[in-house]
């Protein structure tokens, strides 16, 4: 039997393989019309890269959330670390989600124009730079020390909103689904 | 193409060759009761560590009786000397079999860590520790006779050749004889387990059950060595009672008890007894909401930014119906250009009754046989 410790180390290291490849390949679609020729005609590879390991990366997610949660020494929040990854994880899962139901939507044509090609770079690199703060937040909880402690981040802080507001960012999460799926006239 | 390759997999192995091999876990894994192979990750696994050039040793006292507490110091010589360790993890073991080995298996009672548990694996800071570090544990034995026991090290080295290797070390077998208490010693009864832990801010009341005890002194000192009497009074028969200071903050105090009765004088080894604070009870319902709006709000944003939208251009092609009216009109044309032309005369000439002007405008007709109604 495999215990949750052990489980959640292997479905965090899916997870950020998966959202460090999908980033990048992100990046690279982002910049690619200031490129030379050669790599311009890659923009397609990197397109399909970057969303199937965003893809990857959304599936192992859960999981990663799931075990983290069980391996937790308290089996909860306890500490503020904990509560951070949580906060982290969820909002890199809402954007990754996003990015790829856009170009689900929209297909190949979302790198055709300025707006939606910044927009889609941005959602995929956000929600790697999310997953990346997540699994150094991990880090520094199971460790003592992360790769990104030369930033001196705040983990130890919490910002938690009172309930009515969250309710408030619910409600607007969910209008702004409805209008986004709502066919145009 | 294959040069672009090639500079991409050099590269990946200039990228590659500049890392450099860290140790598991520098930060520490936390004070605990751990198998010596369970304790530090690599530092156990022989495939990987190296061999730590601390000197350890064990101090016990000159006679350790069973079922009385009893000091047990692990002392590491040459800190710093060889490595620059800036953590030391320091076990406790009754065996090397790397499995089942902590004093626990071999008929000891842990009554403090030192640092306010009772596991047998500390971790310690070397800095201001000099070239030496003590750590000290508080055992009992069940039973008389000879217990053996080691001394185990787990470190890392910040810089040198070995940077960032697991360093592992264990000390040779050090043989503890278990005496039988005198019987009219004045000892703690062997019932008695001291408090290790407590809230900051909270007075503690500890009552020592004793024998053969007259009278109980007792003394306590804080982490500045600062050293107190504290009153102590009997509540029962051989049971006395004493009161320990609150702490306005995390740290540690250490007391211990002087038993003067008919036997020979008998002073206990120093407890700790630490504070913390524990941390409040947290609901996790607002996290998860909050985690759930976060994560959807951006989902929608990103939605709702990347709808697809029906461009200029689309809406032109959409309008745009010169292609189906350029065919219409051909066909138009074709038609004009055919029903211009006067229908071919049939082989007996003219219909009876017809003049060539009326053939040239109904001709079509006629031949289709629709002139007149198709009459």
């Amino acid at each position: 039997m495999v215990s949750s410790n052990t489980f959640h180390v292997v479905a965090t290291e899916l997870v950020v393989g998966a959202y460090s490849l999908a980033g990048i390949a992100f990046v690279f679609c982002l910049v690619c019309p200031w490129l030379p020729t050669s790599l311009k005609e890659k923009r397609s590879a990197g397109d399909a890269v970057a969303h199937s390991a965003l893809m990857f990366g959304i599936i192992a997610t859960p999981f990663a959330i799931w075990s983290g949660l069980s391996s937790a020494p308290s089996g909860d929040m306890g500490s503020p670390l904990l509560a951070n990854k949580m906060l982290l994880s969820m909002s890199g899962l809402g954007l990754a989600l996003g990015a790829l139901v856009g170009r689900w939507r929209i297909g190949a044509a979302v790198w055709e124009t300025k707006r939606s090609s910044i927009i889609q770079a941005c959602s995929g690199a956000g929600a790697t730079g999310l997953m990346l703060l997540t699994a150094s937040a991990g880090g520094k909880f199971s460790r003592g020390e992360s790769l990104l402690d030369w930033l001196h981040l705040p983990y130890n802080e919490v910002m938690l909103m009172p309930t009515y507001l969250s309710v408030i960012l619910l409600l607007l999460g969910l209008t702004c689904t409805v209008i986004g799926f709502r066919p145009t006239d | 193409m294959f040069q672009l390759r090639v500079k991409v997999l050099l590269l990946l192995l200039v990228l590659l060759g500049s890392t450099t091999f860290g140790a598991a876990e520098p930060g520490g894994n936390g004070d605990g009761l751990r198998d010596m192979q369970c304790g530090g990750a690599c530092h156990g696994d022989a495939g990987q560590n190296a061999t730590s050039s601390l000197s350890l040793s064990i101090e016990t006292p000159e006679h350790v009786w069973a079922g009385q507490p009893t000091e047990v110091t692990i002392v590491v010589a040459g800190v710093d000397v060889s490595h620059d360790e800036d953590l030391v993890g320091l076990f406790l073991l009754s065996s090397t079999n790397a499995n089942g080995d902590t004093p626990l298996s071999n008929g000891w009672e842990i009554l403090s860590d030192g640092s306010g548990g009772t596991g047998n694996y500390v971790e310690r800071s070397t800095d201001g520790s000099g070239a030496s570090l003590q750590h000290t544990w508080i055992l009992r034995a069940d039973a008389i006779g000879e217990r053996t026991l080691f001394a185990s090290v787990h470190h890392g080295d910040a810089t040198g050749s070995s940077q960032g290797r697991p360093f592992f070390g264990i000390s040779e077998a050090f043989v503890i004889n278990i005496e039988p208490v005198p019987e009219d010693l004045p000892r703690l009864h062997e019932d008695f387990v001291p408090p290790s832990m407590r809230e900051v801010g909270e007075v503690t009341l500890v009552e020592l059950q004793t024998k053969f005890t007259e009278t109980v002194a007792v003394e306590w000192q804080t982490e500045d060595g600062v050293t107190l009497e504290a009153s102590v009074n009997a509540s029962g028969e051989q049971v006395w009672e004493f009161t320990l200071p609150a702490t306005l903050k995390p740290s540690s105090l250490q007391w211990r008890a002087t038993f003067t009765g008919q036997g020979p004088e008998q002073t206990t080894p120093w407890f700790t007894l630490a504070a913390q604070v524990t941390p409040a009870e947290v609901d996790d319902r607002p996290i998860y909401i909050q985690g759930l709006a976060m994560g959807l709000l951006l989902f929608g944003a990103v939605v709702a930014l990347q709808k697809p939208r029906t461009n200029s251009e689309d809406l032109l092609k959409t309008f745009d119906q010169t292609v189906e009216i350029q065919t219409i009109q051909a066909a138009d044309s074709v038609v004009e250009s055919t029903s211009d032309a006067p229908a071919p005369l049939p082989e007996g000439g003219l219909p009876p009754g017809w003049t060539e002007e009326q053939w040239a405008w109904y001709g079509h007709e006629y031949l289709a046989g629709t002139y007149g109604g198709g009459q």
